[in-house]
């Protein structure tokens, strides 16, 4: 959900916040795709949907915006807020054989998109996300 | 052709699989300082040496431990994943073969494996990425994260065996494939600092080096 819809995006600002963590560029680049970590998030263990899983996660966010540059939109953005703010819950129990901090990265996701104004608003519809997350 | 990827094509690639360990090493290196000391100092912490191992090793393979490794979620495929790396370099550094050319070229040698012992090892390997190849296809989660790259990395990584084992046994012509193999060979060396295969580097240093609670505890660098 994002609180001022028209906004334009900060497209100079996420792109200096993603230079800020070069070694979250190297994580994406060297995670090997082994799904290892799927089974460490109790939410996936739960919903066994594997769009929960702990690398998804980081590569449908953080990833994303590493590959798109100046050219996110706010819908990318919106699209994202869904997984890194309605799939996970930030307790870093995720693990990575290789050692990668995955809920590190999609804390980084989370923070970008609250830069723009895209953030969960629990105030406003929590049940409304909670119904959509169970699907 | 045999000549020249045996001779200068494997300089090419040896030297660029060093300088891409190296330049991997590097580029973690360079974005991890000195860890600071702990402003809170737990009393085991005076613990040195063995007994420090001995405390650690007590803790990390207690069953409470592993149960959140992947050797407690999924124990099957972290003992594939095991043998799939220990066969990966095992195989090619101590192939009685290998070691034959490498007499013959520098005069210096590796400790050997018997034929029967590596043929077999090509075999479990080949077996692993089967299974590795499979898991990618049919288990949903993996396949969310497999792309194109991840299909071609495993190709990558399994072809000099395939076409090992294919001229080891002469089941096709052996000079085409003996090329072929020396090809894949280096291109596997290549990838190595270039791709995903990288976190062979990646792994030792970040869980050995690095202390934070994704390493293998007290590391002596941290991210900066
Ligand atoms: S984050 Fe780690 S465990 Fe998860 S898919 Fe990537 S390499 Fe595998
Ligand atoms: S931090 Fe997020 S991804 Fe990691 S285990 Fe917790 S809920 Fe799952």
């Amino acid at each position: 959900m994002s609180e001022n819809g028209n906004a334009r995006i900060d497209n100079v600002r996420i792109e200096e916040m993603l230079k800020q963590k070069k070694r979250m560029r190297i994580f994406l680049s060297l995670c090997a795709s082994c799904g290892f970590c799927a089974d460490s998030c109790f939410l996936y263990r739960n919903y066994k949907d594997p769009r929960y899983m702990p690398s998804y996660k980081a590569i449908n966010s953080l990833g994303k915006l590493f590959k798109k540059k100046r050219k996110v939109t706010r819908l990318m953005l919106e699209e994202m807020s869904d997984l890194v703010y309605g799939k996970c819950v930030m307790c870093r129990r995720c693990y990575c054989p290789l050692g990668i901090d995955i809920s590190g990265m999609i804390s980084w996701a989370r923070t970008i998109c609250r830069t723009q104004g895209v953030y969960e608003r629990y105030d406003i519809d929590p049940m409304g996300r909670i119904k959509k997350a169970a699907v | 052709m045999y000549d020249f990827i045996r001779g200068p094509m494997l300089w090419i690639s040896f030297i660029v699989f060093m300088c891409g360990l190296v330049f991997q090493f590097y580029k973690i290196f360079s974005i991890t300082g000195k860890k600071e000391a702990p402003s809170l100092i737990r009393k085991d912490a005076n613990n040195k040496g063995l007994a420090k191992l001995k405390k650690y090793l007590n803790k990390a393979l207690s069953s409470v431990a592993l149960k959140g490794t992947i050797l407690g979620t999924q124990p099957f495929v972290a003992l594939l994943s095991f043998i799939f790396h220990v066969c990966i370099i095992a195989t090619p550094l101590f192939l009685l073969a290998h070691n034959i050319l490498l007499f013959e070229s520098w005069r210096f040698r590796l400790f050997s494996l018997s034929e029967s012992t590596t043929d077999i090892m090509t075999v479990v390997f080949l077996a692993c990425a089967a299974l590795f190849l499979i898991r990618r296809i049919f288990i949903p989660t993996v396949r969310a994260v497999s792309g194109i790259y991840d299909y071609l990395l495993l190709l990558v990584a399994a072809a000099p065996f395939i076409t090992g084992f294919l001229a080891y046994h002469q089941l096709v012509d052996y000079e085409t494939i003996i090329i072929i193999h020396i090809i894949s060979g280096e291109l596997m060396l290549i990838a190595v600092g270039l791709t995903k295969l990288g976190h062979m580097i990646f792994f030792f240093f970040v869980r050995l080096h690095i202390g934070s609670e994704y390493s293998f505890r007290g590391g002596s660098r941290s991210w900066q």
